[in-house]
């Protein structure tokens, strides 16, 4: 077989995707739970405290859904490279990954996960071609290639891995999470500029691994900012078609009422069908809006507990008032842009016109 | 002539379904028949069995994650009538990609 780097690519993008998809509902369940439990607890020196016996239980399927997400990544990478041999292998080595070894209590989370399920995914599809007798063929999906591929990346990860790993995570943990000020204002820059840019497309989606990622070692300002920024194009989009009414057509203004609605629920996608339309006026406007958005929400330290966006996941937001308006502010400035760049329609269509 | 296919996005919930329906609205216009199966959140929808598959004249898989069951298609992919994109090309340029697809 030779190698070939483009196909390897997109064999790695297809599978980190299909691995944030599966462990979606997870992270999900798990934010859900946790932000109504932390709501009503008290804050300490060492974090949220609950109380109430209810909510420590659900507290405890917050924490369980956390727990899971990590395994359920690793075993889905490994699964789109190697079909279902790969799956279990790769949930076992993400457990490994986000389970603190020997007696410093090494563990990689999200990055190591990532890792161990890219080479778990190899490792068991190359396993899968080895010429073997019919007797021992039976056996080789449950019992030789799972054997073998948690063996060897089990060690590989555990000897090699995992140490240097996890002095990347803490330095990076522990860099992110002591941002303040003009850095923190920075980074919301960046997730809300790249969170719009191609509307709901790869980019974002990296953003959200990114976001991810940090959720999964406890920090939720770069999700808050991310999910801030999420809802703006669509809103600002909106809002535009509201205000500037003689720049839109009649089908445009129709779909902005669709965008609004979709900005609410957090579905970036809403802002496509504009964005088709004009390209160079429409992407700056929303980029800048949702950096604007990020932003504020990284200063105002908005931490969202979940991995969707828009109004409707107040509800898991610290800081809901900062949200709300970093929300809007973004929204504005979006539409506001447009309203200042796009050029009046000259059509027999005006909006006096129309109802 | 007859085109089937699959769509899956990452988070499943907006770029599946709006490129199925992009497929299938292109193809009505063109007087195909066409049938997208979707994996989307919901898990498989619309399923493709093996006559509808052995029966296209060409596949296309609007997809960015692994999907279930990508073996149905490997004896259209020896024949090289499998086309795989991204869902998002299909959204935007859906015209284009049903082109290659006759081109196939």
């Amino acid at each position: 077989m030779s190698f070939n780097g483009k196909k390897v690519g997109e064999d790695l993008k297809k599978a980190f995707s299909t691995g944030v998809s599966y462990m979606m509902p997870s992270v999900i369940v798990g934010g859900i739970f946790l932000a109504i439990a932390l709501s009503s607890g008290t804050p300490t020196d060492e974090g949220m405290v609950v109380t109430n016996p209810f909510l420590q239980n659900l507290n405890t399927i917050g924490v369980a859904g956390f727990a899971m997400m990590i395994p359920i990544l690793a075993g889905y990478i490994a699964y789109s490279i190697a079909g279902k041999p790969g799956l279990i292998p790769g949930m076992i080595l993400g457990h490994i990954a986000n389970t603190p070894l020997g007696d410093e209590g090494v563990s990689t989370g999200f990055l190591g996960a990532m890792i161990v399920g890219i080479m778990a995914g190899y490792l068991a599809r190359y396993v899968k071609t080895w010429k073997v007798g019919p007797t021992i063929r039976t056996i080789m999906p449950i019992l030789i290639i799972p054997i073998i591929t948690t063996f060897i990346v089990g060690m590989v990860y555990i000897y090699i891995l995992a140490q240097p790993l996890s002095g990347f995570v803490t330095s990076l943990v522990h860099f992110l999470s002591s941002l303040q000020g003009g850095n923190a204002l920075l980074l919301g820059l960046v997730i809300g500029a790249f969170t719009a840019i191609d509307m709901g497309g790869p980019i974002n989606k990296t953003v959200t691994a990114f976001t991810l990622a940090l959720m999964a070692e406890g920090i939720f300002e770069p999700n808050g900012a991310h999910r801030i920024a999420v809802a703006i194009p669509p809103l600002g989009l909106a809002i535009s078609t509201f205000i500037s009414r003689r720049k839109y057509t009649k089908a445009e203004r129709g779909m902005g009422v669709s965008a609004g609605f979709m900005g609410l629920i957090g579905i970036t996608e809403g802002a496509i069908p504009f964005a088709v339309n004009d390209l160079k006026r429409v992407i700056p406007a929303i980029m800048i809006g949702s950096a604007v958005g990020g932003g504020i929400g990284m200063l105002q330290n908005v931490g969202t507990y979940i991995p969707h966006g828009g109004l409707i996941v107040i509800g898991a937001v610290d800081g809901k008032l900062w949200f709300f308006l970093a929300m809007l502010i973004g929204s504005l400035v979006t539409a506001l842009i447009l309203h200042f760049t796009k050029p009046d329609l000259q059509e027999a269509d005006p909006p006096s016109k129309t109802k | 002539m007859k085109i089937v296919g699959v769509t899956a996005c990452t988070t499943g919930i907006a770029h599946t379904y709006m490129a199925q329906e992009a497929i299938e609205k292109e193809c009505q216009k063109r007087g195909y028949e066409v049938i997208i199966e979707t994996q989307g959140g919901m898990g498989i929808e619309n399923e493709l069995n093996e006559e509808e598959i052995a029966s296209a004249d060409a596949v296309i898989l609007a997809i960015s994650i692994g999907i279930e069951g990508d073996e149905r298609f490997d004896e259209k992919r020896e024949e090289g009538k499998v086309l795989t994109l991204d869902p998002s090309v299909v959204i935007k340029n859906v015209s284009n990609v049903i082109d290659q697809l006759e081109n196939l």
